[in-house]
């Protein structure tokens, strides 16, 4: 067990002081996206499939938000830079605000 | 020239020149009989036809010009059979003839003696009334009962049947309130799951159908609670047919003579002539006869039947029923009757109330089911016409602008769906700023 804070406790410290504060923020944002989703499930489980088509495209963005962000956050961290080439932070943001547009068009149209 | 033509729509032109309306075409009946002495031997009982309006018409059985049928028309609406010894008829008239006659609606009354002929035994059969077989003597066979006799006669076989015998069903055959009434015939047998044979009037359990004066040398193919004495079918277009094993129920004799029944008081006059007067009432569809006289169906509140219904709402259904009394139609009032919405299996079956004489009406949702529906009236009851009435109609699903734009329970996801939009929105502003703050930290 004080093993496991310890290692905790070192993560935690790892985290704070050597990621960077673009990275932090994408975090925050996905465990924001993370909560929506989460809350919306619990909501269908105890009210019921009606209407499904709403639930999917409330519980599809939240989904596909996280994914975009993830992939952001590839893009962006500079440990992957080797795999990303060509592909600058600018690019990569621009990628992440065209997809974004798509996914919220389709959600408008499908959620009734 | 309309009322002209109005008052011809009404009459038909016989070629021999004689007119008549309708009304006189349903109570033409064709008597058949063996012998004229009938007219003379029965006259009661054709006497009160005679003043119910019928145009008795009487024939040998085996006449020569005898037919039922003209140009495809019925002849006679009714046909009184009171010839029991004939085997073959006269003229056209033959066991398929008498059946075309039910087919087309005709009613007809059959009467046979101890020693019936073949082609009334095969109608009765054709009909699901089984005449028993006559024995080999020149008698036949009789139904006797040791228990329930006439004491007038010690061969025991004229019953005498007690109102209780008859079926429960007051407008075929009156009251049961009655004093015993004179049978002396065949028995009969009716096939018990046929619905559409009844047992008018049936035997005791000590009945049994055979010739008197055989041996009892092998079990009687007649006997016991099955013995039917007077038997009667609705047909499933509401020709009415009755079978008597016995002509002299209807006799004037039967009708005038005293019963002093076996262990029981002296009644001084049968009911043959009630009952019998009664069931020739009901044979020939004098009473007992509803029919629909008007069906309305439409959506609540708008008073106009609607080209389809949708799913759910609200539907009315109006039904007038009339019953002929004195050859005048008046409204038919009963607790009983329903509706069924139909698609191939019933979604709803309901009680229809009575709101006025004669006119029902019920409202209830249509089912959340799209298809072919009708509203079905199937009224069947013993002793009337049965009523059969269908009312197809379209139930279709939602049209795409009738759906609920905004449904509350999805209120939820609506807000989730919005909140990535803004949150992306705000993460684009803080992304963005964070990144300059960084490059002025650098």
């Amino acid at each position: 067990m004080p093993q496991l804070l310890s290692v905790l406790s070192k993560f935690k410290d790892e985290y704070l002081n050597t990621t960077p504060k673009k990275l932090k923020i994408i975090d925050a944002y996905l465990l924001y996206i993370l909560l929506t989703g989460i809350i919306q499930f619990i909501y269908c489980c105890l009210v019921g499939t009606f209407p499904f088509n709403s639930f999917l495209s409330g519980f599809i963005s939240c989904v596909s938000s996280f994914i975009l962000a993830v992939c952001l956050r590839l893009q962006i961290n500079t440990q992957n830079k080797d795999d990303f080439k060509g592909i600058s932070p600018e690019r990569a943001f621009a990628d992440f605000i065209f997809a974004h547009v798509i996914l919220h068009l389709v959600i408008m149209n499908f959620i009734g | 020239m309309d009322r002209v033509a109005d008052q011809l729509g009404s009459l038909v032109v016989y070629l021999d020149g004689s007119v008549l309306s309708a009304e006189e075409i349903s109570k033409k009946t064709l008597v058949l009989v063996d012998n004229f002495l009938i007219k003379e031997t029965h006259s009661i009982f054709f006497k009160s036809l005679k003043d119910r309006g019928h145009i008795l018409t009487f024939k040998s059985a085996d006449d020569s010009t005898l037919t039922l049928f003209k140009y495809g028309e019925l002849l006679y609406q009714n046909v009184i059979l009171f010839s029991p010894k004939v085997e073959e008829f006269g003229g056209k008239i033959s066991k398929k003839m008498i059946l075309d006659f039910i087919d087309e609606g005709g009613n007809v009354l059959l009467a046979t003696g101890s020693k019936p002929g073949v082609v009334l035994r095969e109608i009765a059969v054709e009909c699901g009334v089984e005449v028993d077989t006559p024995g080999s003597s020149q008698l036949g066979s009789l139904v006797i009962d040791h228990f329930n006799y006439d004491i007038s006669d010690p061969s025991h076989t004229l019953i005498a049947v007690d109102a209780v015998n008859l079926i429960d069903a007051s407008i075929i055959v009156g009251s049961r309130n009655v004093s015993p009434m004179l049978y002396k015939g065949i028995g009969l047998l009716v096939n018990n799951s046929n619905p559409l044979v009844l047992k008018l009037l049936s035997g005791y359990s000590t009945s049994y159908s055979f010739d008197p004066f055989a041996n009892m040398d092998k079990s009687p193919n007649v006997m016991g609670k099955d013995t039917t004495l007077i038997a009667g079918v609705q047909t499933r277009n509401n020709a009415r047919i009755v079978f008597s094993g016995s002509l002299d129920f209807f006799s004037n004799e039967a009708f005038i003579s005293s019963v002093f029944k076996i262990n029981d008081k002296e009644y001084p006059k049968s009911s043959n002539a009630e009952v019998s007067i009664n069931l020739s009432k009901w044979v020939f569809k004098e009473i007992g006869v509803i029919s629909v006289k008007s069906v309305f169906h439409y959506k609540l509140n708008e008073r106009k039947t609607p080209m389809d219904y949708t799913i759910t709402d609200m539907a009315v259904f109006e039904m007038e029923l009339q019953q002929k009394i004195d050859d005048v139609w008046k409204p038919f009032s009963v607790k009983d009757l329903q509706l069924e919405f139909v698609r191939i299996d019933p979604f709803i079956r309901t009680n229809i109330p009575l709101v006025a004489e004669g006119k029902y009406k019920v409202i209830f949702k249509i089912p959340d089911v799209y298809g072919v529906f009708k509203f079905l009236v199937d009224y069947k009851r013993v002793g009337y016409t049965s009523v059969f009435n269908s009312t197809q109609v379209s139930v279709r699903p939602l049209k795409h602008t009738e759906y609920e734009r905004f449904i509350q329970s999805a209120y939820p996801y609506y807000v989730g769906a919005f909140s990535m939009m803004v949150g992306v929105f705000l993460f684009s502003f803080v992304f963005l700023h964070a990144d300059l703050d960084k490059d002025k930290a650098d």
